[in-house]
Protein backbone atom coordinates (compact mmCIF):
# COMPACT_ATOMS: atom_id res chain seq x y z
CA UNK A 1 0.00 0.00 0.00
CA UNK A 2 1.15 3.45 -0.87
CA UNK A 3 1.34 5.77 2.34
CA UNK A 4 -1.02 8.66 3.28
CA UNK A 5 2.14 10.53 3.16
CA UNK A 6 3.22 9.81 -0.44
CA UNK A 7 -0.64 10.30 -1.39
CA UNK A 8 -1.13 13.47 -0.05
CA UNK A 9 2.21 14.53 -1.86
CA UNK A 10 0.83 13.58 -5.05
CA UNK A 11 -2.61 15.44 -4.20
CA UNK A 12 -0.83 18.82 -3.93
CA UNK A 13 2.04 17.89 -6.99
CA UNK A 14 -1.38 16.82 -9.34
CA UNK A 15 -2.82 20.11 -7.99
CA UNK A 16 0.01 22.38 -9.15
CA UNK A 17 -0.71 19.96 -12.34
CA UNK A 18 -3.83 20.69 -12.94
CA UNK A 19 -3.40 24.87 -12.45
CA UNK A 20 -0.72 24.48 -15.22
CA UNK A 21 -2.51 21.64 -17.71
CA UNK A 22 -6.66 23.39 -16.40
CA UNK A 23 -5.42 26.86 -17.21
CA UNK A 24 -3.88 25.73 -20.64
CA UNK A 25 -7.75 24.01 -21.07
CA UNK A 26 -9.99 26.66 -19.59
CA UNK A 27 -7.62 29.45 -21.80
CA UNK A 28 -8.15 27.27 -25.26
CA UNK A 29 -11.91 27.47 -24.49
CA UNK A 30 -12.28 31.13 -23.38
CA UNK A 31 -9.24 33.00 -24.43
CA UNK A 32 -8.24 31.90 -27.79
CA UNK A 33 -11.59 33.25 -29.56
CA UNK A 34 -15.17 33.65 -28.63
CA UNK A 35 -16.73 30.68 -26.86
CA UNK A 36 -19.36 29.76 -29.55
CA UNK A 37 -16.37 29.22 -32.32
CA UNK A 38 -14.33 27.25 -30.37
CA UNK A 39 -17.17 24.66 -29.71
CA UNK A 40 -17.76 24.21 -33.42
CA UNK A 41 -16.72 20.84 -34.62
CA UNK A 42 -13.62 22.29 -37.01
CA UNK A 43 -12.73 25.46 -39.05
CA UNK A 44 -10.61 27.49 -36.87
CA UNK A 45 -7.21 26.17 -34.47
CA UNK A 46 -9.01 26.24 -31.57
CA UNK A 47 -12.71 24.59 -32.61
CA UNK A 48 -12.33 21.20 -31.65
CA UNK A 49 -10.68 19.14 -34.16
CA UNK A 50 -8.27 22.14 -33.87
CA UNK A 51 -7.27 21.61 -30.52
CA UNK A 52 -6.77 18.03 -31.25
CA UNK A 53 -4.55 18.66 -34.48
CA UNK A 54 -2.37 20.14 -31.98
CA UNK A 55 0.04 17.49 -30.30
CA UNK A 56 1.20 19.67 -27.76
CA UNK A 57 -2.90 20.70 -26.95
CA UNK A 58 -4.26 17.05 -26.97
CA UNK A 59 -0.76 16.04 -25.15
CA UNK A 60 -1.92 18.64 -22.28
CA UNK A 61 -5.53 17.25 -22.35
CA UNK A 62 -4.47 13.78 -21.43
CA UNK A 63 -2.14 15.24 -18.84
CA UNK A 64 -5.07 16.66 -17.43
CA UNK A 65 -7.02 13.56 -17.58
CA UNK A 66 -4.61 11.66 -15.06
CA UNK A 67 -3.94 14.70 -12.78
CA UNK A 68 -7.79 15.47 -12.42
CA UNK A 69 -8.74 11.85 -11.71
CA UNK A 70 -5.93 11.78 -9.15
CA UNK A 71 -6.83 14.58 -7.66
CA UNK A 72 -10.67 14.08 -7.74
CA UNK A 73 -10.67 10.21 -6.52
CA UNK A 74 -7.92 10.90 -4.08
CA UNK A 75 -10.00 14.26 -2.83
CA UNK A 76 -13.43 11.97 -2.93
CA UNK A 77 -11.26 9.04 -0.74
CA UNK A 78 -10.07 11.50 1.50
CA UNK A 79 -13.64 12.69 1.98
CA UNK A 80 -15.51 9.08 2.56
CA UNK A 81 -12.62 7.76 5.13
CA UNK A 82 -13.48 11.00 7.35
CA UNK A 83 -16.79 10.85 7.36
CA UNK A 84 -16.60 7.08 8.60
CA UNK A 85 -13.44 5.11 10.03
CA UNK A 86 -12.86 1.63 10.44
CA UNK A 87 -9.86 -0.21 8.36
CA UNK A 88 -12.67 -2.40 6.44
CA UNK A 89 -14.14 0.65 5.11
CA UNK A 90 -10.85 2.65 4.10
CA UNK A 91 -9.61 -0.60 2.45
CA UNK A 92 -12.98 -0.83 0.37
CA UNK A 93 -12.99 3.01 -0.25
CA UNK A 94 -10.18 3.14 -1.54
CA UNK A 95 -10.31 0.21 -3.55
CA UNK A 96 -13.52 1.02 -5.55
CA UNK A 97 -12.41 4.28 -6.04
CA UNK A 98 -9.10 3.21 -7.58
CA UNK A 99 -10.79 1.00 -10.04
CA UNK A 100 -13.55 4.36 -10.80
CA UNK A 101 -10.26 6.62 -11.66
CA UNK A 102 -8.46 3.83 -13.52
CA UNK A 103 -11.68 3.22 -15.69
CA UNK A 104 -12.36 6.89 -16.41
CA UNK A 105 -8.80 7.09 -17.32
CA UNK A 106 -9.02 4.33 -19.50
CA UNK A 107 -12.14 5.82 -21.20
CA UNK A 108 -10.82 9.45 -21.47
CA UNK A 109 -7.07 8.23 -22.59
CA UNK A 110 -9.80 5.97 -25.29
CA UNK A 111 -11.25 9.36 -26.25
CA UNK A 112 -8.03 11.47 -26.47
CA UNK A 113 -6.47 8.95 -28.72
CA UNK A 114 -9.65 8.56 -31.72
CA UNK A 115 -10.38 12.00 -31.28
CA UNK A 116 -6.41 12.90 -31.77
CA UNK A 117 -6.30 10.49 -35.12
CA UNK A 118 -9.66 11.89 -36.38
CA UNK A 119 -7.74 15.48 -36.47
CA UNK A 120 -4.99 14.22 -38.45
CA UNK A 121 -7.67 13.70 -41.01
CA UNK A 122 -9.40 16.97 -40.83
CA UNK A 123 -8.80 19.87 -43.06
CA UNK B 1 -19.83 8.56 24.42
CA UNK B 2 -21.03 5.44 25.79
CA UNK B 3 -21.85 2.26 23.29
CA UNK B 4 -21.23 1.76 19.84
CA UNK B 5 -23.11 3.53 17.63
CA UNK B 6 -23.80 2.60 13.90
CA UNK B 7 -22.67 3.48 10.88
CA UNK B 8 -25.71 5.68 9.65
CA UNK B 9 -25.89 7.99 12.90
CA UNK B 10 -21.89 8.97 12.56
CA UNK B 11 -22.58 9.24 8.77
CA UNK B 12 -25.45 11.92 9.71
CA UNK B 13 -23.19 13.28 11.70
CA UNK B 14 -20.21 13.66 10.07
CA UNK B 15 -21.98 14.98 7.04
CA UNK B 16 -24.01 17.90 9.44
CA UNK B 17 -20.24 18.62 10.73
CA UNK B 18 -18.84 19.75 7.31
CA UNK B 19 -21.69 20.93 5.49
CA UNK B 20 -23.13 23.36 8.50
CA UNK B 21 -20.28 25.23 8.53
CA UNK B 22 -21.66 28.50 10.48
CA UNK B 23 -20.47 29.74 14.03
CA UNK B 24 -16.57 28.48 13.74
CA UNK B 25 -15.21 30.91 11.68
CA UNK B 26 -13.94 31.30 8.02
CA UNK B 27 -11.46 27.96 8.15
CA UNK B 28 -14.57 26.18 8.43
CA UNK B 29 -16.46 27.78 5.57
CA UNK B 30 -13.03 27.15 3.41
CA UNK B 31 -13.22 23.31 4.59
CA UNK B 32 -17.23 23.35 3.40
CA UNK B 33 -16.33 25.41 0.25
CA UNK B 34 -13.64 23.18 -0.19
CA UNK B 35 -15.00 19.66 -0.19
CA UNK B 36 -18.72 20.83 -1.52
CA UNK B 37 -16.68 22.33 -4.67
CA UNK B 38 -14.29 19.41 -5.14
CA UNK B 39 -17.34 16.73 -4.86
CA UNK B 40 -19.18 19.11 -7.41
CA UNK B 41 -16.28 18.90 -9.79
CA UNK B 42 -15.87 15.63 -9.72
CA UNK B 43 -18.89 14.77 -10.69
CA UNK B 44 -18.88 17.49 -13.93
CA UNK B 45 -15.31 15.94 -14.56
CA UNK B 46 -17.18 12.29 -14.70
CA UNK B 47 -19.74 13.48 -16.66
CA UNK B 48 -17.68 15.60 -19.18
CA UNK B 49 -15.53 12.65 -19.97
CA UNK B 50 -18.58 10.47 -20.57
CA UNK B 51 -20.00 13.44 -22.71
CA UNK B 52 -16.93 13.48 -24.97
CA UNK B 53 -16.65 9.60 -24.95
CA UNK B 54 -19.76 9.49 -26.73
CA UNK B 55 -18.32 11.66 -29.25
CA UNK B 56 -16.28 9.02 -30.85
CA UNK B 57 -18.70 6.25 -30.75
CA UNK B 58 -19.19 5.71 -27.04
CA UNK B 59 -18.19 2.74 -24.88
CA UNK B 60 -18.61 0.41 -26.95
CA UNK B 61 -16.05 1.77 -30.11
CA UNK B 62 -12.26 1.21 -29.31
CA UNK B 63 -11.42 1.47 -33.14
CA UNK B 64 -11.25 3.92 -35.35
CA UNK B 65 -14.56 3.39 -37.49
CA UNK B 66 -14.15 3.92 -41.48
CA UNK B 67 -16.71 7.10 -40.77
CA UNK B 68 -14.83 8.28 -37.22
CA UNK B 69 -14.90 11.85 -38.55
CA UNK B 70 -18.67 11.73 -39.60
CA UNK B 71 -19.87 10.32 -36.96
CA UNK B 72 -17.81 12.23 -34.25
CA UNK B 73 -19.01 15.93 -36.38
CA UNK B 74 -22.66 14.69 -35.93
CA UNK B 75 -22.97 13.57 -32.52
CA UNK B 76 -20.72 16.84 -31.29
CA UNK B 77 -23.41 19.25 -33.14
CA UNK B 78 -26.19 17.18 -31.41
CA UNK B 79 -24.53 16.98 -28.23
CA UNK B 80 -24.32 20.68 -28.31
CA UNK B 81 -27.78 21.69 -29.30
CA UNK B 82 -29.10 19.34 -26.35
CA UNK B 83 -26.63 21.20 -23.93
CA UNK B 84 -27.71 24.90 -25.25
CA UNK B 85 -30.42 25.72 -22.77
CA UNK B 86 -30.10 27.92 -19.98
CA UNK B 87 -30.58 24.95 -17.20
CA UNK B 88 -26.90 23.62 -18.73
CA UNK B 89 -25.81 27.55 -18.83
CA UNK B 90 -26.62 27.76 -15.52
CA UNK B 91 -24.71 24.38 -14.34
CA UNK B 92 -21.70 25.46 -16.13
CA UNK B 93 -21.74 28.89 -14.40
CA UNK B 94 -21.74 27.09 -11.10
CA UNK B 95 -19.14 24.70 -12.01
CA UNK B 96 -16.93 27.85 -12.98
CA UNK B 97 -17.55 29.65 -9.80
CA UNK B 98 -16.53 26.24 -7.59
CA UNK B 99 -13.43 25.97 -9.82
CA UNK B 100 -11.77 28.89 -9.22
CA UNK B 101 -12.75 28.97 -5.79
CA UNK B 102 -11.51 25.62 -5.73
CA UNK B 103 -7.94 26.78 -7.12
CA UNK B 104 -7.56 29.91 -5.14
CA UNK B 105 -8.35 28.00 -1.97
CA UNK B 106 -6.21 25.40 -3.01
CA UNK B 107 -3.30 27.60 -3.31
CA UNK B 108 -3.93 29.31 0.24
CA UNK B 109 -4.04 25.81 1.59
CA UNK B 110 -0.76 24.48 -0.13
CA UNK B 111 0.94 27.68 0.89
CA UNK B 112 -0.48 26.82 4.73
CA UNK B 113 0.80 23.42 4.49
CA UNK B 114 4.07 24.93 3.93
CA UNK B 115 3.68 27.52 6.91
CA UNK B 116 3.64 30.66 4.40
CA UNK B 117 1.40 33.58 5.68
CA UNK B 118 0.53 32.26 8.93
CA UNK B 119 0.66 33.94 11.88
CA UNK B 120 3.19 32.79 14.82
CA UNK B 121 1.95 30.20 17.53
CA UNK B 122 0.40 32.08 20.85
CA UNK B 123 -0.70 30.43 24.45
CA UNK B 124 -4.19 28.89 23.34
CA UNK B 125 -6.05 31.13 26.34
CA UNK B 126 -9.75 31.05 25.84
CA UNK B 127 -11.04 33.21 22.94
CA UNK B 128 -7.86 32.86 21.43
CA UNK B 129 -7.90 33.85 17.31
CA UNK B 130 -6.37 30.13 15.90
CA UNK B 131 -3.48 31.93 13.97
CA UNK B 132 -3.92 29.48 10.85
CA UNK B 133 -6.23 31.99 9.60
CA UNK B 134 -4.06 35.08 9.76
CA UNK B 135 -4.59 38.16 7.77
CA UNK B 136 -2.45 37.16 5.04
CA UNK B 137 -4.64 33.81 5.21
CA UNK B 138 -8.05 35.92 5.20
CA UNK B 139 -6.80 38.11 2.19
CA UNK B 140 -6.19 34.49 0.17
CA UNK B 141 -9.75 33.40 1.34
CA UNK B 142 -11.66 36.35 -0.18
CA UNK B 143 -9.40 36.44 -2.68
CA UNK B 144 -10.95 32.66 -3.35
CA UNK B 145 -14.21 33.77 -3.17
CA UNK B 146 -13.52 37.30 -5.05
CA UNK B 147 -12.32 35.27 -8.38
CA UNK B 148 -14.98 32.51 -7.76
CA UNK B 149 -17.69 35.57 -7.98
CA UNK B 150 -15.42 37.26 -11.65
CA UNK B 151 -15.62 33.44 -12.67
CA UNK B 152 -19.56 32.97 -12.01
CA UNK B 153 -19.83 36.74 -14.01
CA UNK B 154 -17.57 35.56 -16.82
CA UNK B 155 -19.13 32.23 -17.18
CA UNK B 156 -22.72 33.57 -16.93
CA UNK B 157 -21.89 35.99 -20.12
CA UNK B 158 -19.86 33.94 -21.94
CA UNK B 159 -22.71 30.79 -22.32
CA UNK B 160 -26.28 33.04 -22.30
CA UNK B 161 -24.75 35.70 -24.70
CA UNK B 162 -23.76 32.56 -26.63
CA UNK B 163 -25.37 29.17 -26.68
CA UNK B 164 -29.02 29.99 -25.28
Amino acid sequence: MVSERTLMLIHYLTGLGILVAGAVHIGTVFLTAPVKENLEFAGSPFAVMGVYRNAILAGSLEALLLFVAFHAFNGLRVILIELYQSPRWEHAVTWALTVVALLVVIYGTRTIIIAYSIAQGVA
Amino acid sequence: MAGRRNGLAVLVEALRTWLVPYRYGLERWSYTLQRISGVVITLYFVAHIVETGYVVGGPSVWTIRPDAQQYAERVWTETIKFLSNPLFDAGLAIIGFFVAFHTINGIRLFLAHFGWGLGRPTRPEPMHRPQSMSPTQRALFWASIAFAVFALVYTTNAFFGVLA
